[in-house]
């Protein structure tokens, strides 16, 4: 019959137990990090990964980075995956802030059905499409360029259903006010509707960012050309080539093509996380 | 002048359900086709990437081609297929992997989201932490673990022997190469996992909490009777995803063993079968074929999701 007395201790206990099980799991979770930015500055992992693996190297020097970036390929698609990125993210943010728009507040004819086309389109997967996409951008002559990467980025039917929903918060009465005023559907939606978007813009620029910049499959089919590699290509034709040798240049590889996207992470976790659970809860 | 007639017509099909039907046919004259404006990128989109797509593939599959000589061939390509070995080894392989990957991470990260709920110190501390694995991409994720995992010099067997367990080959393998490919996909996944969980976790009501409480309920017991039967449609939520995901990976396999899968097509999944087939031997009726297969497997296995966790709420 102590019990009630000693709530508060049992509660401390499992608190500190909590804690210390997170802990120790979350320093595993990162321990491929941790010795990755490890092995990097290891010069001597290039001929055999130091075993037992240490978490200072015995020599440290910057060996591994310098030849990274001598290189220049890692640059090169670094500089690639940006124009491709971001080409792809001002498309499909655009056309699916308009596509959201009016199917939240416009009245015509067949939206049911053609919003149902667009949730459809989320049940459509890369591989089906993947060969006669190849065939269609092949007869325009256009492999080997960037635009079949940016172009089919303009449907987005999560986008779209994202962008409709907060739309679908807003009321009414704003555009019915305007209407009086005589402004048109266009005037009212860059005028009215746009400016009070910002929140589901950051969190459709951040979606579209990732899915953009790590994107695999369909760049590995249409680019041939090593000069035109997004990062994710470069990584993956060096791992192919060198497999488990060249631990050390690997690693530090790996460290260069992390590290901007952690610390982007790190800066804009809130809204990073916000946007995926967002994606996650309203995608029941 | 328009714009006033459609003012006057939305009023009255907002405030009464009755004066829906007679407005409707001035409604259409006054409602402009600048909608149909907003809506052209899109639909050029879905026009040109999704449904044109969809069914020239249904069409190359019944073709011969290898991208400019075509010929038809009925349903050889499909027979071809489905009486392919290394097909049916490539079906197996991705459920294997996906199976185990789901039922790990999925639990895992539910107890790991509960904990952060409910931890004292440091919430956002291991938000992020738990994250972080997520937003690396996988083809960088796999490209570490080839050594994570390498049997001699990574840090998994270092471990494993440290504290007196076997080491298994992993990746050099074919035995238990898929379990390397697990290993890595619940690492990568599990923040995603926690996430979502965390999120619908804080949505769950607090009186409920409270409630039980006053009726002297420890925290496990309302963990167990209240937390868990609210996560339910979380649940389905995630096991859909993660198997749609599941079914179309090919990202981190072709990284670690290239597009036939090795060591010995232990690794290969259904998407790196589309893409040998397709894209190294340029054989596009018999990968379109592979493909459509492939999109009906999805697809029934997304309406049965979709029907078990209808049963589940």
């Amino acid at each position: 019959m102590s019990r009630p007395l000693s709530i508060k201790q049992a509660e401390r206990v499992s608190g500190a137990f909590k804690f210390i099980v997170l802990l120790v799991f979350g320093v595993l979770l990162m321990a491929p990090f941790i010795w990755m930015v490890s092995v990097g500055f290891d010069r001597t992992a290039n001929i055999s990964m130091p075993f037992p693996p240490r978490l200072i190297p015995e020599e440290l020097s910057g060996f591994n980075y310098g030849i990274v970036f001598e290189n220049g390929r890692l640059i090169q698609s670094y500089i690639n995956s940006a124009i491709v990125t971001v080409s792809s993210v001002l498309l499909g943010v655009s056309a699916s802030l308009l596509a959201g728009y009016a199917f939240s507040k416009g009245r015509f004819k067949g939206k049911k059905l053609l919003f149902i086309l667009v949730l459809c389109t989320l049940m459509i997967p890369m591989e089906p499409r993947l060969i006669p996409l190849y065939k269609l951008f092949n007869s325009v002559d256009l492999l080997n360029t960037f635009w079949p990467l940016i172009l089919p980025t303009v449907i987005n039917g999560m986008l779209i259903f994202l962008c409709k929903q907060f739309f679908d918060q807003l009321p009414d009465t704003l555009r019915e006010a305007a209407q009086i005023d005589g402004a048109g559907e266009f005037k009212i939606f860059f005028r009215v509707y746009l400016p009070l978007a910002g929140p589901i813009a950051a969190t459709m620029v951040i979606l579209a960012f990732i899915w953009s910049w790590n994107d695999f499959m369909w760049p590995l089919v249409v680019l041939n050309n090593q000069e035109l590699h997004t990062v994710p290509l470069y990584l993956a034709s060096f791992s192919l080539e060198n497999g488990t040798s060249l631990g050390g240049l690997t690693m530090a590889l790996a460290t260069v093509s992390i590290l901007p996207i952690i610390i982007l992470y790190l800066f804009l976790q809130r809204y990073i996380i916000q946007s995926i659970a967002l994606s996650g809860v309203k995608g029941e | 002048m328009k714009d006033k007639a459609e003012i006057e017509n939305q009023f009255p099909a907002g405030t009464a359900q009755n004066g829906r039907l007679p407005v409707k046919s001035t409604k259409k004259t006054s409602s402009p086709l600048t909608w149909y404006v907003f809506l052209i990128p899109s639909f050029l989109g879905i026009l040109l990437f999704m449904i044109y797509p969809i069914f020239e593939s249904l069409r190359l599959s019944f073709y011969q081609s290898n991208g400019t000589i075509e010929h038809f061939t009925g349903l050889n390509n499909f027979k071809t297929v489905l009486t392919s070995g290394p097909f049916w080894n490539a079906v197996g392989n991705t459920f294997f992997i996906g199976i185990f990957q789901i039922a790990i991470t999925i639990p895992l990260g539910f107890i790991f989201a509960s904990l952060i709920n409910s931890t004292p110190k440091g919430k956002n501390f291991f938000k992020v932490i738990y994250f972080l694995p997520n937003v690396t991409s996988i083809v960088a994720a796999a490209m570490i673990f080839a050594f994570v995992l390498h049997p001699e010099m990574g840090i998994v067997n270092y471990l494993l022997d440290v504290i007196g367990l076997p080491t298994p080959g992993w990746l050099s393998d074919p035995s238990t190469s898929k379990w390397a490919v697990i290993l890595l996909a619940v690492w990568h996944w599990i923040g995603f996992v926690i996430i979502i969980c965390l999120a619908n976790l804080q949505a769950i009501s607090p009186e409920m909490y409270e409630a039980a409480r006053i009726d002297g309920a420890s925290g496990f017991q309302q963990w167990l009777f209240i937390t868990v039967p609210n996560m339910g449609g979380t649940f389905a939520f995630l096991l859909i995803t993660g198997w749609i995901g599941a079914l179309q990976r090919f990202n981190e396999v072709y990284v670690l063993g290239g597009p036939n899968g090795s060591p010995a097509r232990s690794i290969q999944t259904m998407g790196a079968f589309i893409y040998e087939r397709g894209f190294t031997g340029f054989e596009f009726g018999i990968a379109s074929a592979a493909t459509y297969i492939m999109f009906m497997i999805i697809l029934v296995f997304t309406f049965i999701n979709l029907k078990l966790s209808n049963m589940k709420i």
